[in-house]
């Protein structure tokens, strides 16, 4: 639980409500969301096919798939609606000074 | 006392509709009599990761046997061939019966056969179920050259997935352009451009007078009397509803099984769902019928509300995709009744997506574009046909421009 696992993503205003960026760390993909209620980051990639997440469409706690209309919970990560059946992997995000962190394990 | 509810057909419709009976019902008996000897499974990966070795058929099954035991939903491979609707029975043909309250027809549709020389029949081969995305893929794997007749959704797939096992593949099709049934000329001539890119070979305006076979190879004599050699026979030109059990009885038939906003049949306490029902759509005021993923499982629930007794209209979007090579086409709503198209992006890799248009309202949407780049356009579309939103042309037509925030409250 290390300062280091901390890695930053971007400032709170490269991301606007209710959407989503990639972000791209070492060989993983991330998706960072901003929700009414703040940010939010899941793996890039959805469980069903190997597709990026951040051209879905991001949908009050929802990301939906862009390729077969999987679903996942933003928060949770639970996958809602086939195609897709396996969760998606989430990760911890906090705020600083206008930055936002993702911890990557 | 417990009522009965009886699922006649396994697939996706079938379970989801159980599973929506059981989420409103805990008590009642249901029971789903499928034709086939496998769990209800997802048919999109037949044509593709199946064929391509990146599915197994265990990967395909949309539950497990302990979900349905779970949920006390009883599975049952057998085959029904007679229907008293008038004494709500099911007869086996050994004249064995079920009894319902309730029935939901699901039994989906079927492959349409070429008429040719019936010595050939069991040299076509078709792909619709599990049983026969094997038997292709076992038979291919010692064949190069196959031709693929037919040149809609399931025969572009199969091309697909052959040319990336590096077989040298043909497709033959009738109409003047690909998918001619449903998809706009302009999105169908970028899927052809993307094919012949990775060598497969696509014959348009063609009909096949002859086929012969000579020693284990197939001359296709085509009405231009030009000549194909070919080691293998695929055929995709399109299903028609299974109906025939019906046919005979009072149970209202037209292009499927006629059915209302709510799922229900011309029958008292008989409901159809899925590739077998042509149902009234209020939004279009019409009747469609659809063989696609959403439509099956969303009918399905739809129907299986409205068995338990919630009664729910059925106002779904139409929405369906293809994947060939690294290409996702989609579509949503209908693509044929329109004054104006409106063209959205001109590049693959950001995705093209065609509009179409009614009295300004859009009716539906075709896009295609490198996976997965036109789906939340097309999603978003969706949303604003369902709630009939009016959309600035330019917005529409300016990729620069976000659809999301239209949707947004």
């Amino acid at each position: 639980m290390s300062e280091e696992n901390w890695i930053e993503v971007g400032s709170t205003d490269s991301i606007e409500e209710e959407d989503l960026i990639r972000f791209d760390h070492q060989d993983k993909t991330f998706c960072v969301y901003r929700l009414t209620d703040g940010f939010y980051a899941t793996d890039g990639i959805c469980t069903h096919e190997a597709v990026h997440l951040e051209d879905g469409l991001v949908m009050d706690d929802e990301i939906e798939c862009p390729m077969h209309q999987g679903i996942f919970n933003i928060k949770s990560g639970e996958a809602l609606s086939p195609p897709a059946c396996e969760d998606l992997k989430t990760y911890p995000v906090k705020v600083d000074n206008d930055k936002i962190f993702i911890k990557i394990d | 006392m417990n009522k009965n509810f009886i699922i006649l057909g396994g697939g996706q419709a079938a379970v989801y509709a159980a599973r929506e009976i059981r989420k409103n019902d805990k008590e009642s008996n249901i029971k789903i009599l499928s034709e086939e000897n496998f769990l209800p499974y997802e048919r999109p990966p037949l044509s593709k990761d199946f064929l391509l070795n990146k599915k197994n058929q265990e990967d395909l099954f949309f539950h497990s046997s302990d979900v349905l035991k779970n949920e006390n939903i009883d599975f049952e491979n057998i085959s029904i061939n007679k229907v008293d609707f008038e004494n709500k029975k099911l007869f086996t043909k050994n004249d064995d019966f079920y009894s319902y309250d309730s029935l939901l027809i699901s039994t989906g549709s079927e492959n349409k056969k070429l008429s040719l020389d019936n010595n050939l029949n069991d040299d076509i081969y078709y792909l619709r179920n599990l049983e026969e995305a094997k038997t292709i893929k076992e038979k291919v794997s010692n064949k190069n050259k196959i031709t693929i007749i037919g040149g809609g959704f399931i025969g572009l797939e199969i091309a697909s997935s052959l040319s990336q096992l590096q077989k040298k593949v043909t497709v033959i099709e009738i109409g003047s352009q690909l998918m001619g049934r449903i998809i706009p000329k302009q999105i169908a001539d970028l899927v052809q451009k993307t094919h012949i890119q990775y060598g497969n070979e696509i014959i348009l305006n063609k009909q096949i007078n002859k086929i012969i076979k000579k020693n284990g190879i197939y001359e296709i004599l085509l009405n231009d009397n030009s000549l194909i050699e070919t080691d293998f026979l695929i055929a995709g030109i399109g299903s028609a509803p299974s109906v025939k059990l019906f046919e005979h009885t009072n149970l209202k038939l037209d292009n499927g099984i006629v059915t209302n906003e709510f799922c229900e049949t011309s029958i008292k306490d008989v409901y159809a769902a899925g590739d077998v029902s042509n149902f009234y759509h209020p939004l279009y005021e019409r009747t469609i019928r659809l063989e696609s993923y959403q439509h099956a499982q969303n009918h399905g629930i739809c129907a299986g509300k409205n068995i338990a007794g919630v009664k729910t209209e059925y106002t779904s979007i139409p929405w369906m995709w293809s994947d060939q090579f690294n290409l996702n086409l989609q579509l949503t709503g209908i693509c044929d009744d329109y004054d104006e198209i409106i063209e959205r992006g001109n590049d693959i890799n950001n995705g093209v997506i065609y509009f179409f248009l009614k009295n300004k309202n859009i009716r539906g949407a075709c896009g295609l574009g490198i996976a997965g780049k036109v789906g939340r356009d097309i999603r978003i579309t969706s949303k604003l046909t369902e709630k009939n939103i009016i959309v600035d042309k330019q917005i529409l037509a300016d990729q620069n421009q976000k659809l999301n925030k239209l949707i947004q409250k």
